[in-house]
């Protein structure tokens, strides 16, 4: 294969990427992973690199719309980061010691995990009482309705919210990518924001987070030019025209077959890192 | 309270789509070089990464003073990392301004938490230097 068809094939696959990642709100960096390692055989830390490049391209690329109808909570947001710039860091540590196979047998766990949570029932978790910590953190918020008006939210469980968003952090450094899932069980499940809230949140902290793990891999040789380009510009796109096609379209049927999809690639990469394929 | 968060949430906005754009545009450029120079050879082996010589990569850099040199002699390598030290760079960016804007409240606490976020990324940049 030459570079060019190379870079061709992986540019409509970011497309793709960015696109599927946008409308089911799971960032870029979740399809390509399994599209570099199962399509490529590109070894896994390569492909956590272009990963990381498309988790940041996604979220900056469709994190832009969010913030300006201000239902992003970016006090929340913030203080969050704390946890998973501390996490995404250690992950980029501990990855030099993983090998492929156990990156894989991770990634298809946190992608089980995902496949889970996206049949779980999303909540507005109205008429929650916060705790004096978030109070006293000014974590509380509002948010936009469909009449135009705003409403009051307050949460609650702050350090466990904090504690899963270390997890989640230290998953995104070793994978690159956003685990989104992982943020909006901190969010939605555990401080019981509203689900809009946290889905949004979770986006606009995924480039933050990911930014702390990718200084580290870049020093480090893994976000190789040859792979990034393509990913960068492909992922950018595609989330581009996902944010555009949210608006207009219901993503429900999307989301069920995405589910799917991402079950079969979980049992492949489990399967096969337990083997050693990688 | 609202209006200025509405200030702030807006200039985020732009920060974060400008900023792609820069980075997307840069990357187009190293990615316009590296196919016309390199389109038709043989793709490289991705399939076995070393961290052992991860530092003395023979086409590209890992240092911004590296890159810097290989944009200015029209790498194309170059030019592609530097668009992804652009993308990189955009939600940095997008922390410090969040900091100017808690100065600007007077929001003490939350000044001091988004120091220690931009702190913890900064900490781990130094050997880019």
């Amino acid at each position: 294969m030459t570079i060019l068809t190379f870079t061709i094939i992986l540019l409509l696959g970011a497309y793709c990427a960015g696109l599927l990642g946008s409308l089911t709100g799971l960032g870029g960096g979740v399809v390509v992973i399994p599209l570099l390692t199962l399509v490529f055989g590109v070894d896994f830390h390569y492909a956590v690199g272009g990963a990381l490049v498309a988790s940041i391209a996604t979220s900056s690329g469709s994190g832009s719309a969010y913030v300006k109808e201000g239902i992003t909570n970016i006090r929340l947001g913030m203080f969050l980061e704390i946890a998973t710039t501390i996490g995404a860091v250690a992950g980029a540590v501990v990855a030099v010691w993983l090998n492929n196979s156990t990156i894989a047998v991770i990634y298809g766990f946190v992608l089980l995990l995902t496949a889970v949570m996206q049949q779980v029932r999303k909540q507005d978790h109205e008429g929650t009482r916060g705790s004096d910590m978030a109070r006293r953190l000014k974590l509380f918020g509002t948010w936009p309705q469909k009449d135009g008006s705003l409403k009051a939210y307050e949460l609650r469980h702050v350090g466990g919210g904090f504690a899963v968003m270390l997890v989640a952090g230290l998953l995104s450094g070793i994978l690159g990518i956003g685990s989104g899932v992982l943020k909006v069980i901190a969010m939605d499940g555990i401080m019981k924001v509203p689900f809009k809230v946290s889905t949004t949140t979770s986006n606009f902290m995924m480039g933050v987070t990911a930014c702390a793990s990718a200084v580290v891999y870049i020093q480090r040789g893994n976000i190789v030019p040859g792979i990034a380009c393509p990913v960068l510009v492909g992922v950018l796109f595609g989330a581009l025209t996902g944010a555009r096609l949210l608006k207009r379209l219901d993503v429900r049927l999307l989301r069920r077959l995405f589910c799917l999809a991402i079950l079969l690639v979980a049992f492949n990469m489990i399967y096969d890192g337990f083997a050693g394929k990688f | 309270m609202s209006a200025p968060k509405n200030d702030l949430q807006q200039l985020i906005g732009n920060t974060l789509r400008w900023g792609v754009t820069v980075a997307c545009l840069i990357t187009l450029v190293g990615g316009a070089i590296y196919l016309f120079k390199h389109g038709a050879e043989p793709m490289p082996n991705y399939t076995a990464f070393s961290y052992d010589n991860a530092a003395d990569h023979p086409d590209y850099y890992t240092t911004l003073h590296g890159i810097v040199q290989g944009v200015l002699s029209m790498r194309a390598s170059s030019w592609i990392q530097l668009g992804v030290v652009a993308l990189i760079l955009t939600p940095i960016l997008r922390v410090v301004l969040s900091l100017a804007d808690f100065i600007r409240l007077r929001d003490w606490l939350y000044v001091a938490i988004t120091a220690i976020v931009l702190a913890i990324i900064l900490c781990n940049s130094f050997q880019l230097f």
